[in-house]
């Protein structure tokens, strides 16, 4: 280069450019904020790193950003990782970036903040948008992963409050990279499945940077399109994410989340319990008021007047009857009477015939002799003829 | 695509026992009336007290990259 006769073809001054930049440069790490982020539909990213008197083009290929956690965002600062090339036929150079990180947890927080006030801005978050989530679902759609410890959780507690119910799970990466595509792939699957009656999205605690998918604008978005209602149940209490501002409920934790999605089978029966207690009382209290109404009505003066009259009557009726018994009894007694002197009479008709006749009734010791074996000789008889008695020797 | 569902029989049955709680409640029934729904009622609950304390929790699992070649729709 000292010869300044030489002379070079561009293309032969960029090449030693190149070989110049890329050896000096072959690691390097850069902070600086983004600007102009452009993930390309190849899923290259394209964008520039910039501080307040320099800018620098970055690309950052598919392969190595896959395993960014979060979606980088204009304004956000960060630490990159990379090499610089050059390209030749724009005379351009770039920084190829490996690795990005946020420059500290105060850009997480910084991108979180901004995208919650555009989407807040755009509406996702108003209530008008709120699916109310049923009160006794058929199915529970589950975003999380299945080796989680939210997704045992999940498990224990609809077992315990409502085991009618059966549990859709759609795995999904909860952390780390490709984390919020896969969250919204299994959003979109529960979605297309057709009966899904609600979806838990959830994870257990972690870091910010562990949870930040549910922080991404695509899982905002998907859940905001989900036609079936969302409930979110991410980290624990104090952890605040996009997803829990667009989901229709917000739970503090995985565990929260069911019991949100199920009535509780304890209140079921207690509810069960209290009809038949209460309306067993109601059907005893009718009877009982039936019952009551019945003997009031037995005992109106309606009711008394002729039940006074019955008695009277069948006091008449006593009184005639006994008369009937007595006039009977009187009755009987004479015809008796009659009749025994009649017999008698007859009796007495029929002996006088036969004395007629020549026939003799004949006594001893004041006895009828009526055999000639009983007959005593030596004593007294007296004979009874029709017209007299003779007393004999 | 998401067809209205109709409600699962739990949640009929249910809600049949609420309506009859009111009637009983409220209504002026005839009395036979009364124990008809009221019998109806018990029916119901112990069905439903059945179903409750026999029930075991299902569990699927759905599978599939296909969410992935799902267009937003719409």
């Amino acid at each position: 280069m000292e010869n300044s006769t030489q002379i070079l073809t561009v293309s032969e001054l960029t090449k030693e450019i190149r070989r110049t930049l890329e050896e000096s440069f072959q690691q390097v790490t850069v902070v600086g904020e983004i600007s102009n982020f452009k993930s390309h539909i190849s899923g290259h990213w394209y964008f520039s790193l910039k501080d307040s008197s320099a800018v620098i083009n970055c690309t950052m290929w598919k392969g190595f950003n896959q395993y960014v956690f979060f979606t980088p965002q204009d304004g956000m600062k960060i630490i990159v990782n990379g090499k610089l090339t050059v390209y030749p036929p724009r005379g351009s150079y770039q920084l190829d970036i490996r690795s990005m990180k946020p420059a500290g947890l105060g850009e997480l927080q910084e991108a979180f903040e901004k995208l919650k006030k555009k989407l807040e801005a755009e509406g996702l978050f108003d209530e008008k948008f709120k699916k109310p989530v049923p009160v006794f679902p058929s199915k529970i759609g589950i975003v999380t992963a299945i080796d989680g410890a939210a997704f045992r959780d999940l498990v224990s507690v609809a077992k315990r409050r409502y085991p009618l119910v059966e549990l859709v799970i759609a795995p999904a990466r909860v952390q780390g990279s490709g984390a919020a595509e896969s969250i919204v792939n299994s959003i979109k699957l529960l979605n297309k499945s057709g009966d899904i009656d609600v979806i838990i999205v959830g994870r257990g605690g972690g870091s910010i940077e562990d949870l930040w998918a549910f922080n991404e604008e695509v899982v905002a978005r998907a859940i905001f399109k989900s036609r079936v209602p969302v409930i979110s149940g991410v980290g624990h209490e104090v952890d605040f994410t996009i997803a829990d501002y667009v989901a229709d409920l917000r739970a503090p934790t995985p565990s929260v989340a069911m019991e949100l999605a199920t009535p509780d089978a304890m209140e079921i029966e207690n509810y069960i319990k209290e009809f038949l207690l209460k309306s067993s009382r109601i059907i005893d209290e009718q009877i009982e008021e039936k019952n009551g109404d019945i003997l009031s009505l037995l005992k109106s003066y309606g009711f008394r007047i002729p039940l006074k009259i019955v008695n009277k009557k069948s006091q008449q009726i006593d009184i005639i009857i006994n008369r009937i018994l007595q006039s009977i009894e009187r009755f009987s007694l004479v015809h008796d009477k009659k009749i025994s002197l009649l017999a008698k009479s007859m009796e007495t008709y029929d002996i006088q015939r036969s004395l007629k006749r020549g026939f003799v009734l004949v006594k001893q010791n004041s006895k009828f002799v009526t055999r000639a074996a009983k007959f005593n000789k030596e004593k007294k008889a007296s004979l009874k003829f029709y017209d007299g008695e003779v007393i004999t020797r | 695509m998401a067809k209205k569902k109709t409600k699962s029989n739990f949640e009929q049955d249910l809600s049949r026992l609420e309506e009859i709680s009111k009637k009983l409640e409220e209504d002026n029934l005839e009395l036979e009336e009364a124990i008809t729904i009221f019998e109806e009622g018990v029916k119901l609950s112990k069905s439903c007290l059945k179903n409750l304390r026999e029930a075991e929790l299902k569990i699927t699992e759905l599978k599939g990259e296909l969410g992935k070649f799902l267009d937003d729709e719409e």
